[in-house]
């Protein structure tokens, strides 16, 4: 089902035939959903007890398109985003990158601060908060992804960038298109009090971990 | 206090204060003159502005503004000075590859400086000599893999050495560094105008 639906966003977005690619098919698209949203879930939870505010998920979205196309899909463009890059070391490689748009990060920012308004926020302390933030929501989500597939999986340290969305996704995707021409999202956008946190956290696997993704998700479901 | 417009929207402005206070207007000319200049060719109704997505590019002889973002992506600004035409490509990587899709042109280096060439070329209907101005490369992610190696450098470097070969000389660049860029090219004036997330806008 999911598959068919991913397939057909494809379609719609590139206008073209459905192209045969070999290694996406064998993932199971469903499997890394739901170890998504269990990762998300966790993220949300550290974030609501960090804010003591409630933070809900939507149900991540998986998509797969060319690299390229990526940018015109969000139509941001030029909108300011703070953005905070991360890979997994050792064999399997991963590429995370979460985008906040700056006013949401510095709206939060202002909360883990006890600042009483973005005007009172100490631009140094900012972008501390920011990175702190960042190591919360993707530890958590790294710690409930690790327990699932039983191995350690340890990240980088986070780096961050202030600037414009289309530029930020330009950089961050020539990587992507070295590899694969196609790219897999990965999207979670957290909702604070109801709204939608402009919050948005970006899988690249690569292609090794999707396949030891695959795997588990055999055994798994057999066990 | 007075300040200077930056889209359409604040055109009005600028004209209230150019009726209520002319001298103010002519020491806001004398104080940021580079502003001012840049703004005569955005907010010329006539111009439209077209934005090019990443790999895509576009070719115009009517007047435009090609806009487009770039990171480590390097954007190609083609201008035939005689026929007042131009286009802009938005390359991704510095050659190109075996693909399993429909192979896209302006995504590589190596093969957007011939099909831009040939774009503007057929467009004017001569074979002028071409210029070229370049933007982009930048290294955003600095530790973006101990394997990767700075792929913005390789870029340049790549649509250089195609330019070369085309024999398209190249007349202006706004290249490296860590930051983003907006790049918008005016295909009848051949100007481009690169702005920075930090606020500074250069002219090439």
């Amino acid at each position: 089902m999911n598959r068919q639906i991913l397939n057909a966003t494809k379609r719609e977005l590139e206008n073209q035939p459905d192209p045969k690619s070999k290694g996406e098919q064998e993932i199971d698209l469903d499997f890394l959903t739901e170890l998504g949203s269990i990762g998300a879930g966790h993220a949300a939870t550290a974030l609501s007890d960090m804010l003591q505010q409630p933070i809900s998920i939507d149900v991540p979205k998986i998509r797969l398109m060319q690299a390229h196309l990526v940018p015109k899909f969000y139509n941001k463009h030029d909108a300011p985003t703070v953005a905070v890059y991360l890979q997994l070391t050792e064999r399997y490689g991963c590429d995370i990158l979460l985008m906040i748009e700056l006013e949401e990060a510095k709206k939060i920012a202002a909360i883990m601060t006890f600042a009483s308004s973005i005007e009172e926020l100490d631009p140094t302390m900012e972008t501390s908060a920011i990175n702190e933030l960042a190591n919360i929501l993707i530890g958590s989500f790294l710690t409930a992804i690790s327990d699932f597939i039983e191995m350690t999986i340890l990240p980088t340290t986070p780096q961050s960038i202030v600037d414009t969305f289309d530029s930020i996704l330009d950089s961050f995707l020539i990587k992507q298109s070295m590899v694969s021409e196609n790219a897999m999202v990965f999207e979670t956008r957290f909702k604070r009090q109801g709204e939608d946190a402009k919050c948005m956290l970006m899988v690249f696997p690569s292609q090794e971990l999707n396949e030891l993704l695959t795997q588990k998700s055999k055994t798994l479901i057999k066990a | 206090m007075f300040y200077l417009p930056t889209s359409h929207a604040s055109k009005n402005v600028w004209l209230v204060i150019l009726y209520k206070t002319p001298n103010q207007l002519i020491l806001a000319y004398q104080q940021e003159s580079v502003p001012v200049a840049t703004i005569s060719s955005e907010v010329s109704p006539d111009v439209e502005e077209i934005r090019v997505d990443m790999a895509d590019m576009k070719v115009e002889s009517k007047p435009a503004e090609l806009l487009t973002s770039v990171g480590s992506c390097v954007a190609i600004c083609v201008h035939d000075p005689i026929h007042k035409c131009g286009g802009l490509a938005h390359i991704m990587l510095p050659k190109s590859a075996n693909s399993q899709h429909e192979p896209i042109p302006s995504k590589f280096a190596d093969t957007a400086v011939p099909a831009l060439m040939n774009g503007v070329h057929k467009v004017s209907g001569k074979q002028n000599r071409l210029s070229a101005k370049i933007a982009g490369g930048a290294n955003m992610f600095s530790n973006l893999g101990t394997n990767h190696l700075d792929i913005g450098a390789k870029n340049i470097k790549a649509v250089k050495t195609a330019l070369d070969e085309y024999k398209i000389s190249l007349i202006g660049e706004d290249v490296g560094g860590l930051h983003g860029r907006k790049v918008s090219f005016n295909v009848v004036s051949g100007l481009a105008i690169v702005r920075s997330f930090n606020g500074e806008i250069k002219k090439i």
